[in-house]
């Protein structure tokens, strides 16, 4: 009697377990290669479950995407793209496990990802150990390509991390300037939830807020896994801001603007691309309306080729939205595809032995129209061309209000 | 402005949450002796039990005065359902067995029930929206209290008084105290110990339900892993309050709210504490609570006064 | 159904001949006429379907897309402004006057119109050279002189990290104002500038 309860429990656990290997791997696409090309495999990195999945699901899809086009169009003679999608939950240790399988993968020439800026940095020196080329179409951590002391000196970490997102060093001074020459808001209460993401961006917000004439009548910390902020959402209230400035992501975002609303505080709360989402707002409910948020990139409707991209990735039938990397997540893959094409050319159609190491390489130069504009890099791995919007939210959806193309 | 009035009610508020879900792990230890920690996904569950009615039982634009019973009662009966289920075959067979063996099932079990409803109820891969209770916020002089939060304040003391009646006065009720007590001299006197316990675990997850009902209506949402964090907090809450004892576990999840509370929004004031202030250092605050009270009371604030069985 | 009835010859498949079983099996399987009967007809319904497919999913020829607007850039996506350098103020302008060059180059697509130029602080207001609005044709670019003039010192933000420039811009796609941010070298220059303008209380 004892034996089969054991037997039966041991069965439930044993089936648990596999529905949630059964997640990661079914991913992977069909292994069978026709017509005995090469296969390149492109790794993808992101949260594909849990709060951040919509965000990750995007980017998965967006990979796929570029992976089926290039196929699609033989852009590669003799190549054949696949992806291959791992999760990582928004956490370092599961990114840098990824990592490790992918670059335990030898088809693996390039990889899309992540999403965190936290796991980025758990992630690049196996990468770079392994000369395998990383392009994360949504870190914004100035730290990840210029260094530390990127304020001062600014120094190239990896040679094989580039990314397609524009940095936090642009995007928070970006959001500063609007809110007090536009919404014309000069309190502030700063809010971050310490992640490498989220306190980087709130800080340069308030570097540059500051300098332009606004006051920060407060601060605070959240913990990203609690639900209940109304101990915060009081203080908000009580210390007089006029504006909220949120470093974070949605999941925490959506609930913390509705609960300050629910406080009685009527001010906007403000953020980040990783508070550009359709999510945010379900969450936040009808209150949101007149919240911000800076995401990269121009709006889709200004640009054809992204106009291109959302048609394919609805004649796609992916499951998922795009959300607000899918753009980004394409152009990274398309820059690991061109990567790749380069090294075939040069090599009289073939993957030369050390086709890592010159995928990497031929990343560094890499120039196209991608679906966010032009895409390249510059010598720190970051993206040349550096657009970003503001968006509201109105009428339940965001909505562009104002862009900013960086020359500097 | 004076904040204190408004901080106390919030604290109150999420410490009554916590006290909900807290009588479940105090009821089943007091009883069987095992720290449920699928106890959190019970609760969960109960979440989504009440979105099902909402969502799929109920004709859309139904009234809330209409649909908040019967979505208790879809939360409570999904609830008991999954507890009553666990106990019966996942806890039972291992009744004679070590400790860890049920302790690390419940870890299992508490995994495997997340997961389950990531996997199949649909769109639970990301929160989902809770209906809300129309109607705006109603002004208490300086303190605010929201609409959602209602349910909470009506709900929470109701729950502890029917619970109270039922342990003192009812016949199964003083079996359970029976039970707690000496199970082998309970089944002695004539006591079905097998339904107390199933009992037990069938209370816990109603008033764990009830709590995600309130959940629900305070946050506008659920999601899988609601009960991971929460489940943690009410445990916490009642180990504070003396596990084993039920009016320990509401006055424990009281007194954990107040303090992750109190510490959000004073300690940073304090000077020279400028840096461990702020919400990411309240459940630092809280434990460091507990720890106090533990060292000095290790039974919990309420210490159950049970005769000590190892 | 049971399990051991003969297998149903399908399409591409000869069928083993049926042996004859007793008759005590026959409710497991259709009698011979029948059965023939009802291949002939899922053959038939099969072929139809494929030939219908065939049919729906025939390539069409695709619309000829004309070139209608939609095809042009949007004017702030071949548009840059990048900043060159200080430029001598007017002669005769007041202390409180400085200026500097940009440079606005188009890359493609229709003649870009600038309409106007603006920066967001108060306390700054600006005129430029060639004044708006002007026409820049793709492929070119023009050196514009920024002057800016300090109305009122208290309000103008001396140490600004990344200033940038309101620029709207005109195609026949579009209308968009853009901000043009101009990087930390035109952010040096600026408060350079306006430190000098306002610490000469003379204006």
């Amino acid at each position: 009697m004892r034996q089969r309860s054991l037997i039966a429990i041991t069965a439930a656990l044993a089936a648990g377990a596999l529905t949630l290997t059964a997640c990661g791997s079914r991913d992977s696409g069909d292994k069978g290669s026709d017509s005995g090309g090469t296969t390149v495999v492109i790794g993808v990195d992101a949260p594909l479950t849990g709060d951040l999945s919509a965000l990750g699901l995007g980017i998965k899809n967006s990979v796929d995407l570029a992976a089926k086009t290039a196929n699609k169009k033989k852009y590669v003679d003799g190549v054949k793209f696949e992806i291959k999608a791992l999760d990582d939950q928004a956490q370092p240790s599961s990114g840098q496990q990824n990592a490790s399988t992918l670059v335990a993968d030898k088809d693996v020439l390039g990889v899309v990802g992540p999403l965190n800026s936290s796991v980025a940095e758990s992630m690049q020196k196996v990468f770079d150990d392994a000369k395998l080329v990383q392009i994360s179409p949504a870190n914004t951590g100035p730290a990840l390509t210029q260094g530390a002391n990127w304020q001062t000196k600014k120094e190239r970490q990896y040679k094989s991390y580039f990314r397609t997102a524009t940095t936090d060093a642009i995007q928070g001074p970006f959001a500063a300037q609007y809110v007090v020459n536009d919404a014309k808001k000069k309190k502030v209460f700063v809010i971050d939830d310490k992640k490498t993401y989220g306190a980087g961006l709130a800080s340069t917000f308030t570097a540059e807020f500051k300098k332009i004439g606004g006051q920060v009548v407060g601060t605070d910390h959240i913990d990203p896994d609690t639900k209940d902020f109304s101990a915060v959402a009081t203080k908000v209230k009580n210390s007089g801001a006029d504006v909220v400035y949120y470093g974070g992501e949605y999941p925490q975002a959506g609930p913390l603007s509705k609960q300050i609303k629910a406080s009685g505080a009527k001010i906007p709360v403000v953020g980040g691309d990783g508070i550009y989402d359709p999510t945010f707002i379900k969450l936040a409910g009808p209150n949101s309306a007149g919240d911000l948020a800076t995401s990269v990139g121009a709006p889709v409707e200004t640009l054809a080729s992204a106009k291109q991209f959302v048609a394919d990735y609805k004649a796609g039938g992916y499951k998922e939205e795009y959300a607000a990397y899918g753009g980004y997540s394409y152009d990274a893959a398309w820059a690991i595809i061109e990567g790749v094409k380069k090294v075939v050319d040069d090599n009289g159609g073939k993957l030369p032995d050390d086709a890592r190491a010159k995928v990497t390489a031929a990343v560094q130069n890499v120039s196209f129209d991608g679906v966010t504009g032009k895409v390249s890099f510059d010598e720190f791995g970051d993206a040349t061309n550096k657009q970003l919007t503001v968006y509201a939210v109105e009428n339940g959806a965001w909505k562009a209000v104002k862009s900013g193309t960086f020359t500097g | 402005m004076n904040e204190l009035p408004q901080q106390l009610v919030n604290g109150l508020l999420l410490g009554s949450m916590y006290g909900l879900v807290a009588i479940g792990y105090t009821m089943v230890y007091g009883i069987v002796q095992l720290i449920n920690f699928a106890h959190g996904e019970i609760f969960m569950i109960g979440g989504f039990g009440a979105l099902t009615v909402y969502l799929y039982v109920l004709p859309d634009g139904t009234s809330m005065w209409v649909a908040l019973p019967l979505m208790l009662v879809g939360a409570v009966v999904a609830a008991v359902l999954v507890a009553v289920g666990a106990e019966r075959f996942a806890y039972r067979p291992l009744r004679t067995a070590p400790r860890l063996a049920p302790l690390i099932t419940a870890i299992g079990l508490s995994l495997a029930l997340q997961q389950a409803v990531w996997a199949w109820y649909p769109g639970a891969k990301e929160s989902i929206n809770f209906p809300e209770i129309a109607g705006g916020p109603f002004e208490i002089g300086s303190v605010t209290i929201q609409t959602g939060d209602v349910f909470l304040i009506v709900a929470a003391p109701i729950s502890m008084a029917i619970l109270a009646y039922f342990v003192m006065k009812t016949r199964t009720g003083r079996g359970m105290q029976a039970t707690a007590q000496d199970p082998d001299t309970a089944k002695l006197m004539g006591i079905n110990t097998d339904r107390i316990i199933v009992v037990a675990f069938a209370l816990g997850a109603a008033f764990a339900a009830v709590g995600a009902v309130a959940y629900g209506l305070k946050y506008g949402q659920v999601q899988f892993r609601m009960g991971f964090i929460l489940g943690l907090k009410a445990f916490t809450a009642a180990v504070l309050g003396g596990i084993g004892n039920i009016y320990g576990a509401m006055i424990g999840g009281l007194v954990l709210g107040l303090a992750e509370t109190m510490a959000t929004a004073y300690i940073a004031d304090i000077p020279g504490f400028d840096q461990l202030g702020g919400q990411s250092w309240a459940n630092v605050w809280a434990f460091v609570l507990l720890i106090l009270v533990l060292l000095f009371r290790p039974q919990g604030l309420l210490g159950e006064r049970v005769a000590d069985r190892a | 159904m049971n399990a051991i009835g003969p297998v149903e010859p399908g399409e591409g498949t000869t069928a083993p001949r049926p042996e004859p079983r007793p008759a005590a099996g026959g409710s497991t399987g259709h009698p011979t006429a029948p059965r023939r009967a009802l291949v002939a007809v899922l053959a038939a319904v099969l072929l139809l379907a494929a030939g219908g497919y065939l049919y729906a999913t025939r390539p069409h020829v695709p619309p000829p897309a004309p070139p209608v607007p939609s095809q042009l850039p949007f004017p702030a996506q071949v548009v840059d402004v990048t900043f060159v350098g200080p430029h001598a103020a007017p002669p005769g302008a007041s202390p409180q006057t400085f200026a500097f060059e940009v440079l606005l180059s188009v890359d493609a697509g229709p003649e870009v119109t600038v309409t106007r130029v603006s920066q967001p602080y108060a306390g700054l207001s600006l005129t430029t050279a060639p004044r708006t609005p002007f026409r820049t044709a793709a492929g070119t670019a023009r050196t514009i002189v920024i002057t800016m003039h300090v109305t009122e010192c208290g309000t103008v933000p001396e140490n600004a990290g990344l200033p940038f420039l309101d620029v709207t811009l005109r195609n026949t796609r579009a209308i968009q104002e853009q901000s043009f941010i101009l990087g930390p070298r035109y952010a040096r220059a600026l408060s350079q500038a306006l430190q000098v303008a306002c610490s000469n209380e003379s204006g």
